[in-house]
């Protein structure tokens, strides 16, 4: 069969309105730059609904969403449990001078359900709960070096960031360490040149880098990364923001059999009500309570009503099997369309949050985006450059449609390049 | 902060070697070397770099090295190299003093030639032939200087050594195209299209291009606008976007 090509008019020229009075349209993630939207034609660029694993743009396109949202629609867009929860606190406060009970209630709910937390801190976006745990870290050694992962996503924040990058000082990223994922004698390399004075390892459960394939941890690599950080006083941070929920209720660390000193947690936390939370092992605790560390909205009580709902949901329907089942599903028939065709895709990382790339002669991406794009115009919604992310509301019959477009647009790749 | 050895290579490879399209593209510069007997100039720089500029046939090309120059142009340090460019020093040559009438003259026209274009009178622009000279010229100085930054400029250095191996492309369409050439975190600069490209970045206009090397509009932008093309391996562009903007630094 043949698939409807969308049509973008009214995002583009929402596109052309939003550029007159927001730096660059849209900003960040969600944009065309960053976004890798390529060709910029073939993407949406403004949503105007979503509901359960489906998105509408501004022109009425609708589209199977495999970024939900880039994480935080796990349960499906507008799950009734969890806004029903949201909107019931919402009657009774949200933004409060006294935080709400809801708070306590969200942090025990955590420290029973997260196998390494003994506390919880909450903010608002991943990136503070990065940045605190850096902070904690820097407090309770009283040291500064950080130890990083070669192609690291920690946030926005200055030290998060590379030298050379638009507003970023030299001073800002000068204690940071640099070393390969699931490369250990790298790590003892660097923690003995810099013995005493590396307060933190720092990095997410696998590699879930863009534009590469991801990479899981070696066999023994995380327990022996657990063993060196406690033998020399490194607090261990997991940077599980990404990862969280999809692989394990109880945090990732715990999936791949280690405890963490620091874990953070955002997107999944609350299915897109805005909370994240830093959880941490007793002996961060006194230390992370001296940090100077707040904001205005950090202790609403709307999304914490909202994530208390949400981790509730995710346990009853233990949606790390259910992702890993139906992940599999999907990429395996992802896998048969482009070898049906004469195409290698090549799927990598946990199914839950899965990563797409055809293999191709040249190893540049180009015909994996050229792929991606005739996706997207006919409705599926992935991307060229960044794992792919499961939601509870997805069902066979998406599956079944997402398959079917994917193997149109390996056809059309087929047809316009018959040189391969 | 501005690196002077740096600034030296950029001076040398980016700015002088634009004296190559310069005679290229404006025939009032090969007009300048005709009828002359083939000439070159060794600018030679103590730590810093060493290029000549060989004129035949009403042409320029530069070529690393002073081993075989007419006129040599020593220089004690890099700062006294940069001070050629900006006008505060006078250089004195050691060899080639038979020629010293074609560095007085026909050189100092060339590169006074090269400033019109590169530093243009707002009214110059108006007219269509002198915008598309002027923007290639800068087109090229940009590229060039790209990688002489990625290779001895710290943060340049830094960036530099997470490129990926591989060609970039950077061009205007209708207009010049650079080769952006990676390989174990070192730069060099092809003033054409590559062959096979590992990323692309294809800027839609001259006048795009212009309001981009001018600050006028921002990269990002210009890609949501579908005004900037870009393709391939993305992390390869968003380094060589770091690159681009210490250009400014050093050219401004």
């Amino acid at each position: 069969m043949s698939f409807k090509i969308n049509k973008y008019d009214k995002s583009r020229a929402m596109f052309d309105r939003a550029e007159k009075v927001i730096p660059s349209g849209v900003y960040g993630h969600l944009g065309p730059a960053e976004g890798c939207f390529i060709p910029v034609d073939s993407f949406p660029l403004f949503g105007e609904k979503a509901q359960g694993t489906y998105f509408w743009d501004v022109d009425g396109n609708k589209f199977i969403d495999y970024m939900c949202a880039y994480g935080p629609n796990v349960l499906g867009y507008c799950d009734e449990d969890v806004n029903a929860a949201a909107f019931e606190q919402s009657k009774t406060g949200d933004c409060t001078t006294s935080p709400s009970v809801k708070m306590v209630e969200l942090a025990e709910l955590l420290v029973d359900t997260v196998k390494s937390a003994d506390w919880a801190f909450f903010a608002k976006n991943g990136g503070d709960t990065t940045t605190l745990a850096i902070m904690t870290a820097r407090a309770a050694t009283h040291r500064k070096k950080i130890v990083f992962i070669n192609g690291f996503y920690h946030g926005v924040a200055p030290w998060t960031q590379k030298l050379g990058y638009p507003g970023v000082l030299e001073e800002d990223v000068a204690n940071n360490l640099y070393i390969n994922w699931n490369d250990f004698a790298a790590f003892e390399k660097v923690v003995a040149e810099n013995e005493g004075e590396i307060a933190a390892y720092i990095a997410t459960p696998y590699m879930h880098g863009n534009f590469k394939d991801n990479e899981l941890p070696a066999d023994g690599y995380w327990q022996k990364v657990r063993k060196l950080c406690t033998e020399k006083g490194i607090v261990l941070i997991v940077d599980d923001v990404r990862c969280g929920w999809r692989l394990d209720i109880a945090g990732s660390d715990h999936f791949y059999g280690f405890e963490a000193d620091l874990i953070c947690f955002c997107k999944a936390l609350a299915n897109g009500w805005n909370v994240s939370a830093l959880c941490g092992k007793d002996w961060l605790k006194s230390a992370v309570s001296g940090v100077t560390y707040t904001g205005s909205y950090w202790m609403s009580a709307v999304p914490f009503a909202a994530a208390i709902a949400c981790i509730n949901k995710m346990k009853k329907l233990n949606v790390p099997a259910m992702f890993r089942k139906n992940a599999l599903m999907l990429t395996d028939g992802l896998r048969a369309a482009a070898a049906n065709n004469g195409f290698n895709l090549v799927v990598s990382g946990e199914p839950a949050l899965f990563y797409l790339r055809i293999a191709d002669a040249d190893n540049n991406l180009m015909l994996h985006q050229e792929w991606v794009a005739e996706c997207v115009k006919r409705g599926i919604f992935i991307t060229n450059h960044h794992n792919h992310f499961m939601n509870a509301a997805m069902t066979p019959d998406d599956f079944k449609q997402t398959i079917d477009v994917a193997e149109e647009a390996f056809k059309i790749l087929r047809k316009n390049h018959p040189e391969l | 902060m501005v690196d002077q050895k740096t600034l030296a290579y950029i001076n040398m490879y980016a700015v002088l070697g634009t004296l190559e399209n310069l005679c290229a593209l404006d025939p009032a510069a090969g007009a300048l070397l005709k009828n002359k007997k083939p000439i070159s100039i060794g600018f030679e720089v103590k730590g810093g770099p060493s290029a000549t500029l060989t004129f035949k046939n009403g042409k320029c090309r530069m070529e690393q090295g002073v081993g075989d120059c007419d006129i040599k142009l020593p220089f004690g340090s890099c700062e006294k190299f940069n001070g050629l460019l900006d006008g505060t020093v006078t250089p004195i040559p050691t060899k080639g003093f038979t020629h010293i009438g074609f560095l007085l003259k026909d050189f100092q026209a060339l590169t006074d030639l090269l400033t019109k274009y590169m530093r243009p009178d707002p009214a110059d622009l108006e007219d269509e032939d002198f915008f598309i000279i002027s923007t290639s010229l800068m087109f090229y100085t940009i590229t060039v200087a790209i990688a002489q930054i990625a290779n001895n400029d710290d943060v340049g250095i830094f960036t530099a050594k997470l490129i990926a191996d591989g060609d970039i492309e950077m061009s205007i369409a209708g207009g010049p195209a650079a080769t952006l050439r990676a390989k174990n975190g070192r730069m060099v600069t092809i003033k054409c299209a590559p062959e096979n490209p590992r990323a692309v970045m294809r800027f839609s206009s001259m006048k795009l291009a212009r309001d981009l090397f001018d600050g006028k509009v921002n990269a990002v932008a210009s890609i949501g606008a579908g005004k900037i093309s870009m393709k391939g391996m993305i992390s390869m562009l968003d380094n060589l976007n770091r690159l681009l903007d210490r250009v400014a630094l050093y050219l401004a």
